[in-house]
């Protein structure tokens, strides 16, 4: 497990996020676009079935199940590269919440505005959104403001244009960056004007809470946890 | 600043003069005519109307809509309607709005791709010819899209910014079947638990022509009036498109036996406390009469 270093933990602490440059690559990152591009090439008439009855959103599409549809999502939840760093930060009492394995389309307007997702009296909530295709300037790339997942910080409100919002950072990256965020920080997917889809997936995690997630969540895929670090993190024993 | 109602419909019984659609909702013997409206307003100090053709598209069906608004010019404005898939829509819009105080159109479709991930090209979509129009005569657009249409928009609106452009009932684009008429013969529309429309319509508050008026919640609550459950879905509204681009309206004359017209003019006030006195009045009728130009009582 690699720990993260004591700068590491110094910018999670005051910024609230981690950025880890090919934190997937080589043949691990392949497996990933490749299971991306087929599932979401599969998934995309019923999406588009959905839209039409008025069940889905026009602007962005999940895998459904991904974790039952292909082990390399299994794999990225604790994968080395930021998995350690994830323990660290709750104190080796992470659970997951859930992955959104997620197409963005190019539209004029990013399909959601500045928001967090928690209020600060949550349990430590924390998304790593990974990217799988290259994600240029302009192209739908993550948008953060540090320091405002501190209590205390702001206030914030959501600007009308993406690129308004105060003391933002942005987060172009290649295939296989990796962008860890505490959830209760004002975040947001930029404006994507260019014509690639943006392809990301986003894990979502907490620190444990008794209860939160039941036994039967992920059992389907109780064949692939068989260690008690991945029962535990997918919730398998309660 | 006068009150407002920014969206309802008046109709009479089907005659040789004044023809219309027919349905179990609006047989031919059904009318809900522009005097019952008067009254209504009348007694809740409801002072001007948007009245928006139903019942058919053609220009025949439009005529005790043209008559509702030569008879009270400054009373009301109008609404109309083209028929799907008209040959000359251009040609329809400019009859209907001769002087006769039709300010603009309703539509639901746009006809562009489908799948969001197709190329857009804006001067292929079926819409294109009647949005050009109306960036050129100055209509109002009133739109209710359906689901599988809400992506196309923002490619017009940026193609035509200059058109004022009103987005109906929350900002609602119904999906396919999910339509019906309940036991007070008001229509419902299916939603999803979670608000799928911040995610389309509502990001359109980043454009400045666009506003959208508050109603229609009897057809989307799960709850009896004031609909709480909408509370959010209205915060999230003048959130992003403020308090200068939101208008209130009533649906009559679906909700005339429940909640009733009285209820709905309190409304707002529910579901947005925390208004100013200013917001508010923008909302219940300022805003209607500069971005429709309502003429002075």
């Amino acid at each position: 497990m690699i720990l993260p270093t004591p700068e590491e933990k110094r910018q999670w602490e005051e910024e609230g996020y981690l950025v880890f440059e090919n934190a997937i690559q080589g043949e691990d990152l392949k497996r990933l676009q490749n299971a991306f591009d087929h599932w979401a090439d599969a998934c995309k008439a019923e999406w588009l079935d959905r839209v039409e009855a008025g069940d889905a959103a026009a602007t962005f599409y999940d895998i459904p199940n991904p974790l039952e549809k292909d082990p390399i999502f299994i794999d990225i939840i604790d994968y080395p590269s930021y998995y350690g760093a994830l323990m660290d930060f709750t104190d080796h009492d992470l659970i997951l919440l859930g992955p959104q394995v997620r197409t963005v389309a190019p539209w004029p307007v990013s399909y959601t505005g500045w928001h967090p997702d928690v209020g600060y009296d949550n349990p430590l909530h924390i998304k790593v959104q990974i990217y799988v295709n290259d994600v240029e300037p302009g192209s739908g790339e993550f948008g953060f403001v540090p320091g405002s997942h501190k209590p205390g910080s702001g206030p914030y409100t959501r600007p009308m244009r993406q690129e308004s919002m105060t003391g933002h950072k942005t987060f172009p990256g290649k295939a296989g960056t990796a962008i860890m965020f505490n959830s209760c920080g004002w975040h947001v997917s930029m404006d994507n004007h260019s014509d690639t889809p943006r392809k990301s997936i986003i894990l979502i995690y907490e620190k444990r809470t008794p209860g939160r997630i039941g036994p039967k969540q992920y059992a389907s895929i109780s064949e692939y946890c068989q260690t008690p670090e991945r029962r535990k993190l997918f919730s398998l024993d309660g | 600043m006068p009150r407002i109602d920014a969206h309802l419909h008046v109709f009479t019984k089907a005659s040789a003069e004044f023809p219309r659609e027919i349905s179990d909702v609006w047989p031919a013997e059904r009318e809900e005519p522009v005097e019952k409206l008067l009254d209504e307003m009348e007694k809740h100090q409801i002072d001007q109307a948007v009245l928006v053709q139903m019942a058919g598209a053609s220009i025949e069906n439009h005529r005790y809509l043209l008559q509702c608004l030569k008879a009270y010019p400054n009373r009301f404005v109008g609404i109309g309607l083209v028929p799907e898939g008209h040959p000359n829509p251009v040609e329809h819009m400019a009859e209907l709005t001769d002087n006769t105080g039709i300010i603009g159109f309703r539509f639901s479709t746009f006809g562009g791709p489908r799948d969001i991930f197709a190329k857009m090209d804006v001067r292929e979509f079926a819409a294109y010819p009647i949005w050009k129009c109306a960036a050129e005569r100055d209509y109002v657009l009133w739109l209710y899209p359906n689901a599988i249409n809400a992506h196309l928009l923002p490619y017009l609106i940026e193609a035509f910014p200059q058109v004022r452009i009103v987005l109906n009932h929350l900002a609602v684009c119904p999906g396919a079947g999910k339509f019906s008429w309940d036991e007070f013969g008001r229509p419902q529309v299916q939603v999803t638990g979670y608000n799928l429309f911040m995610h389309t319509t509502y990001r359109l508050a980043r454009f400045e022509n666009v506003n959208v008026h508050l109603s229609g919640q009897y057809a989307f609550s799960k709850e009896e009036f004031p609909y709480k459950d909408l509370a959010g879905w209205h915060h999230g509204l003048l959130g992003g498109f403020g308090a200068k681009r939101l208008m209130w309206a009533t649906d009559f004359p679906w909700i005339l036996e429940e909640p009733g017209y009285g209820k709905l003019t309190t409304v707002i006030e529910e579901l947005l406390p925390n208004l100013s006195e200013a917001e508010l009045a923008d909302i219940m009728g300022g805003n209607a009469k500069r971005i429709l130009r309502f003429p002075d009582l």
